[in-house]
């Protein structure tokens, strides 16, 4: 059944096989490609391929919880054609009602920043959001709208920092730069990337020598083979709220069709 | 949980919707939205041919979406509307043409059907076309007719109408066939009708439109290219802003007399709306750069119509979004090409050869504000429109508006000095 979580001992049988196989790769190869296997971007390339699928679904239930303590709640449906950098991806608000049918629809490249457009259902009209703009908080929730692009690992310079016990997971800590052609708001960010499964556990981002929103990511489940992190909390430091996305329904490999991403298709709520 | 309340009206109709479309039950998604709102205006001073200060409305707006397949959709959306002060028409039967000087008690607000497979969109019925990409004046935005029962706080019109866009790569094109759907002007015989001073005591009467018969069409090729969107459009069809035809109606006794003297003022002028033709040429264009969004638009207007002028408007603009802020501001102009106008009504042209400007700020979670103001460019006319809301919950908001508006009594904004107004209005979203 699509969308069904695998059994652990499923689990423990492919995580198994990959020991094998990468002892394997320490015998055949020796202990200098076993340095290069553990280079920071091999790291997140891994990663990344672990994480690609052709298509995603799931439903987002968002909490935002200011400074002050007050909670407010957001949900949306997200739908992603494609992985990386190369992924189109279309967001559209489902609750609070006033924001309802309200979408984002973003176009991932490999090379260069997203192209991003925000549809308004009570102006009918949709709008570029600018480069410039990407720094602002996405729709009152602690998201940028930068923070809301799929990463690519060829966008980012890494460096490895060492490894790190995060949360009862081992996890390599890892730095990475945005290249020249990737315009971010972001000077830097420390990633600590699970040992375990290749996933994310924390993003820290840094404006300067300043961490200025850091994402934390739990609730780790194998999701038809692939590990996601299935509840991500971005705190934004500078302001003291934090926003918790719970991850609902998640789906990979469903069928899509590109031309539901487009800025004619973000119209049809 | 969710209260009760609109959601009865709702849910029947997305039950209905999913019966009759049954058939193919794995595919088929409803959704809808809506609200209901009260909202009171008063307005401080009173006008000459106008007492009245304090105005209050109910409305309510249900839209729903249903896809009985993943390629073709159906919206459906209806809106009722109450007044306190004669702006609504006691037709209670359902309004579909949007026609009438007053708003409809019941209107269709939306039915369409909308087709789409691979890169063709195809979509027909009443339905919201919106051209054009600056903000406060949108000068190639032809098929989007406003209510202007409010001059300075107009809400864009639905039109009945034909769609069919094709997207190729970076570039689309759009072609657009629509019946006529005209602005609503202001009343005569209220205070957004200005009446010179020395005409005060005259009678208004309001003498009807003429309505054009022929359909209307425009295309619009976009295109997205690596950080700027251009468009290139065209229209053809008639301006849904009228000109008035004005004619006096003098008291028999005075008009046969053939006594010596003065002209004696008309007891009531007669004002008849009709709708020039008119053709335009128009782009429009928005260009990133590492500080502002860059706007232009520009558009030229041509007509078969006597006593019509033919002019150029532009708009060029600065946009921003920083931190909680929202920024944008601009000049928007007009160069008359031809001046033959004798009287109309035309709020694109009024809020041209002005600076305009537009602030929202998002203050937490659960509140905003935002500022708009125009001011022209001789300083004889300016309006200040401010809001600030609030969200209670999950389904609530109440917003406290008011608008100042001020300057000489020959300009198009300054004639309006005496409706500055506040407001507050709540709502409830479902």
């Amino acid at each position: 059944m699509i969308g069904e979580v695998t059994t652990m001992r499923d689990s423990r049988r492919a995580q198994h096989w990959r020991g094998i196989l990468a002892l394997s790769f320490v015998v055949l190869s020796g202990a200098p490609a076993m340095r290069a296997a553990e280079d920071a971007r091999q790291i997140v390339a891994e990663a990344q391929r672990r994480s690609e699928a052709a298509s995603q679904r799931y439903e987002g239930w968002l909490q935002v919880f200011d400074a002050k303590g007050r909670v407010s709640d957001k949900r949306w449906i997200l739908v992603r054609l494609g992985s990386h950098g190369s992924s189109k991806m279309v967001l559209r608000f489902t609750e609070p009602p006033e924001v309802k049918g309200v979408a984002l629809l973003v176009i991932n490249h490999p090379d260069r920043a997203s192209d991003q457009w925000m549809w308004t259902p009570a102006i009918e009209r949709d709008r570029r959001i600018a480069l410039q703009d990407r720094s602002t908080r996405f729709f009152g929730t602690d998201f940028s709208f930068e923070d809301l692009e799929e990463r690519d690992v060829d966008q980012y310079d890494y460096t490895r920092l060492g490894e790190e016990p995060l949360d009862g997971d081992l996890c390599w800590k890892i730095q990475s730069v945005p290249k020249r052609t990737k315009s971010s708001q972001y000077t830097k960010s420390i990633v600590w990337l699970r040992k375990n499964n290749y996933t994310f556990a924390r993003i820290d981002n840094f404006v300067k020598d300043e961490v200025v929103r850091r994402a934390t990511y739990s609730d780790v489940a194998e999701i038809q083979g692939i590990w996601t992190a299935r509840r991500v909390e971005m705190a934004d430091l500078r302001r003291g709220s934090r926003t918790r996305l719970t991850l609902d329904k998640l789906q990979y490999s469903l069928p899509m069709k590109e031309e539901d991403f487009t800025l004619q298709a973000i119209r049809r709520p | 949980m969710r209260p009760a309340g609109p959601d009865v009206v709702a849910r029947p109709i997305v039950l209905v919707l999913a019966l009759v479309f049954a058939r193919d039950a794995r595919a088929q998604v409803v959704t809808y939205r809506g609200w209901v709102e009260g909202k009171a205006l008063v307005f401080p001073q009173q006008t000459p041919n106008d007492p009245e200060r304090l105005i209050g409305d109910a409305r309510g707006r249900l839209e729903v979406f249903f896809g009985p397949s993943d390629w073709i959709q159906v919206a459906s959306g209806v809106e009722a509307w109450a007044n306190s002060y004669n702006q609504v028409d006691g037709e209670a039967a359902l309004n579909i043409s949007d026609r009438g000087v007053r708003r409809p008690a019941l209107s269709l607000r939306r039915l369409s059907a909308t087709l789409s497979r691979r890169a063709i969109t195809f979509e027909i019925g009443k339905q919201f076309v919106r051209w054009g990409k600056a903000d406060v004046v949108t000068p190639t935005d032809r098929f989007a007719p406003r209510d202007f029962l409010n001059v300075i706080d107009a809400e864009v019109m639905p039109i009945r109408a034909a769609r069919l866009a094709v997207v190729a790569g970076s570039n689309a094109v759009e072609g657009v066939v629509s019946t006529f759907t005209p602005s609503r002007t202001p009343l005569f015989d209220q205070r957004w009708t200005v009446v010179p001073p020395g005409a005060a005591g005259i009678v208004l009467r309001d003498g009807g439109s003429r309505m054009p018969s022929r359909l209307q069409a425009g295309v619009r090729w976009s295109h997205t290219g690596r950080g700027f969107e251009t468009s290139v459009a065209f229209f053809d069809g008639f301006n849904h802003l009228p000109n008035i035809e004005l004619s006096a109606i003098v008291p028999a006794s005075t008009a046969t007399s053939g006594a010596p003297g003065p002209r004696p003022l008309p007891a009531a002028v007669g004002l008849v709306r009709s709708f020039p033709t008119l053709r335009m040429y128009g782009a429009d264009t928005a260009v990133p750069t590492p500080w502002v969004t860059l706007k232009g638009e520009v558009a030229y207007f041509e007509t078969r119509t006597a006593q019509t002028d033919e002019f150029v408007l532009y708009v060029i603009q600065a946009e921003r979004q920083t931190g909680e802020w929202l920024l944008l501001g601009g000049y928007a102009g007009e160069v008359v090409t031809s001046s033959r106008t004798e009287s109309n009504f035309a709020p694109d042209r009024g809020l041209t050869r002005a600076i305009i400007g537009r602030a929202s700020y998002t203050i937490d979670a659960t509140r905003s504000a935002a500022l708009e103001a125009a001011l022209r460019q001789n300083g004889d006319g300016v309006y200040i429109k401010g809001e600030l809301s609030k969200a209670t919950g999950q389904h609530w908001r109440t917003t406290v508006s008011g608008a100042v508006i001020r300057g000489a009594e020959d300009d198009f904004l300054g004639q309006y000095r005496r409706n500055s107004h506040v407001g507050v209005t709540l709502r409830y979203s479902f």
